[in-house]
């Protein structure tokens, strides 16, 4: 391999950062839009924060670079009423976002004309706990990003950015999966008793979910509790098993969830569990084409029943 | 004359202690990270990187049961947890940042109310600090009035050598108290520091932050700042100095547990009233909240700020909230 197949060009994404600006300066300035929902660089080298723009003379805040992990598809959603609050948004999307922005739509959460979104052509962002200096590579490109499907966000009202030659990077992700796959379920369960041991009930998971919208989410409730609220194992195993099942063939597998996570609990392998087991017995997959009805949310005569014994 | 002690030492005084019955908490590699867990010997002891969550858990655990209730014949019975029955704890390898949180929640658990769960724990422990030879850019102790060698809150501080090796600072009877008990393992002389950590963010004006705070509780910057705001508690959880709680009633008809576990002003329902009135409706309310309890209302009450510049929050915080960014820009600003 040579060396420029081993990391990714810093220059593409400031090239990306100079065309997301110039997109949302045009929106912000033609009225199109009353904000922009993108990202800006943060105190510390190598982080980024959500950012959210109303002023054209502020576009330069505005960056695009590995440190830009949120799904910003968050601040459009019920959570964030504040921001819908101001009018129709711009909102930077990569590949994995817009699959949720496009979920959000097929549950009547967004309207498509409500929105204006800046596609980014990405190659990729930096996982968790690593050196945020460096560029992106083997060593220091999220999981998610290995196996991303999603580089060219299409159905984009603009798209900016191009895609670098793109490499292949080991699917850890899968790895990890086929791994889980192949165990019995004893030693399964031991793998995610053992995880979820370590949860706090912080919720991070849960906050930043796109698809986490529920104004009154049944494990906040108290009067009767559903769940536990304490992180002791028998809450901690019933909210990671009510969260998958909700998710399931919604989830749009930004990982989101799992980047939160203070714990470093490998959440995204459950969703991506779930996501093959809704592609196995419904044919579903989150994807970038609108949908009115999920698998969860309809029923149909000639759905796969073997599962109930 | 200063006393000293190895590194194989001190591993032998975790398991000293560890035999004689005592409870021992120190950080220890746990999967991705490190957690101030309780050491079953001191081989465990791990002292590289900072715990990602805080020491505080010694003395105010993530989840206690406070009393237990059982349906018998004759209606049911309630039993309260025995708040004496916790046992004598060491507290070995407590970051500055983390020791120093101590005294800051001694104010408020031993205020109008005492909190005899918190109390009696915190009587039983003795905390063995430890200076800091790194820092990485998300620490700021010496922004808040504290240092990578700050001793408060420690009853005995150990002070990396050059060659290897602490030198150890009795800073209370406790910690004299320790160092008698095991004099066997520790010797007399001296040796030279490891440099200690330089976290970048240097001293900023927290009278001048606080009178700011005094005359802003309406001002853009809190919308600002924390429209952005996902609402978890990754950064109360995650802080030494945190310590808002929540009680419920868990189990069944037949028998339950009283339980207190954390509780955090980002989230959503935390001043949700039962008319279903919620005063901080919306996130950047509840972030000035957080600003305003660390840097003003703690500090009108109890003359602490209720942060050690640990940089946990600003580590964890999914949206990238940076609690000193915010400081560096709250300082920046003139008091009007
Ligand atoms: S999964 Fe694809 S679109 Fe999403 S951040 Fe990674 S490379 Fe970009
Ligand atoms: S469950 Fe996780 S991966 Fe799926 S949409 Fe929500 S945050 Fe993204
Ligand atoms: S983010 Fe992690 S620790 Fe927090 S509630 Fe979710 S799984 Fe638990
Ligand atoms: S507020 Fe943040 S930096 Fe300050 S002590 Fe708490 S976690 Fe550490
Ligand atoms: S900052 Fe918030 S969570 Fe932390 S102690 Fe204050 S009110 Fe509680």
């Amino acid at each position: 391999m040579t060396n420029s197949a081993q990391t990714i060009d810093p220059a593409l994404y400031a090239a990306a950062t100079d065309a997301v600006r110039a997109e949302a300066k045009k929106v912000l300035e033609s009225g199109a839009v009353s904000a922009v929902v993108g990202w800006q660089a943060g105190r510390r080298p190598g982080t980024a924060m959500p950012a959210i723009v109303t002023d054209p003379a502020r576009v330069n805040d505005l960056i695009f670079s590995p440190a830009c992990v949120n799904n910003l598809a968050l601040y459009l959603t019920k959570a964030k009423k504040e921001i819908r609050a101001k009018g129709r948004i711009a909102i930077v999307a990569k590949g994995c976002d817009l699959k949720a922005l496009v979920g959000l739509m097929g549950e009547n959460q967004l309207r498509r004309d409500d929105l204006h979104v800046i596609g980014v052509a990405c190659a990729g962002v930096h996982g968790a706990n690593v050196d945020r200096t460096l560029p992106l590579s083997e060593a220091t490109i999220a999981r998610k990003c290995r196996e991303c499907a999603v580089h060219t966000p299409e159905g984009a009202d603009a798209i900016v950015g191009t895609l670098p030659e793109l490499h292949r990077f080991t699917p850890t992700e899968s790895e990890e999966l086929a791994r889980l796959e192949a165990m019995a379920p004893a030693e399964r369960w031991k793998f995610w008793k053992e995880h979820f041991s370590h949860c706090i009930r912080c919720y991070a998971c849960r906050q930043v979910c796109p698809f986490c919208y529920c104004e009154q989410c049944m494990c906040d409730r108290n009067r009767p509790q559903a769940v536990e609220t304490t992180p002791r194992p028998a809450g901690n195993m019933a909210w990671h098993i009510v969260r998958a099942m909700h998710l399931a063939g919604r989830c749009a597998g930004c990982a989101e969830c799992e980047r939160a996570c203070p714990m470093d609990i490998p959440l995204n392998l459950l969703n991506r569990k779930m996501a093959k087991e809704l592609k196995e017995l419904y044919g579903f997959e989150a994807g970038l084409e609108v949908k009115d009805k999920g698998p969860l949310a309809e029923y149909r005569e000639d759905d796969d029943q073997s599962f109930i014994k | 004359m200063p006393i000293t002690i190895t590194e194989q030492n001190l591993r032998l005084l975790i398991d000293t202690l560890v035999k004689a019955g005592t409870r021992v908490v120190g950080p220890k590699a746990a999967g991705t990270m490190t957690l101030y867990e309780p050491l079953s010997a001191g081989e465990e002891l791990n002292l590289g990187g900072l715990p990602r969550r805080s020491a505080k858990e010694t003395f105010f655990p993530l989840c206690e049961t406070i009393l237990t209730y059982e349906r018998e014949k004759e209606g049911v019975r309630v039993t309260d947890v025995d708040p004496g029955s916790v046992p004598e704890t060491l507290l070995i390898g407590a970051r500055p940042c983390d020791a120093a949180a101590a005294p800051v929640l001694d104010a408020v658990f031993s205020w109008d109310y005492k909190d005899e769960f918190f109390l009696e724990r915190r009587r039983k422990t003795t905390i063995i600090g430890l200076a800091c030879t790194r820092a990485d850019d998300a620490c700021f102790c010496t922004a808040v009035g504290l240092s990578p060698a700050d001793t408060r809150g420690s009853d005995l501080f150990l002070t990396p050598l050059k060659d290897g090796g602490y030198r150890c600072d009795a800073i209370t009877g406790k910690g004299e108290a320790l160092l008698a008990a095991h004099a066997a393992l520790f010797a007399d002389g001296d040796g030279t520091p490891a440099p200690l950590a330089e976290p970048s963010p240097g001293a900023m004006d927290l009278d001048k932050i606080r009178g700011w705070l005094d005359t802003h509780f309406e001002d853009p910057l809190w919308e600002e700042i924390a429209e952005r705001c996902a609402g978890c508690g990754a950064c109360a959880f995650l802080c030494p100095a945190c310590h808002c709680f929540d009680i419920v009633d868990e189990g069944g008809e037949a028998k339950g547990a009283r339980r207190k576990s954390w509780d955090a002003c980002g989230f959503g329902k935390f001043t949700n009233h039962a008319s279903g009135h919620n005063p901080r409706d919306v996130q950047p309310q509840r972030y000035r909240n957080r600003i305003m309890h660390k840097f003003k209302y703690y500090v009108d009450k109890f003359d602490q700020r209720l942060c050690t510049g640990c940089g946990r929050c600003i580590r964890a915080c999914p949206v990238g909230i940076d609690i000193a960014a915010v400081l560096e820009e709250i300082n920046s600003k003139g008091v009007e």
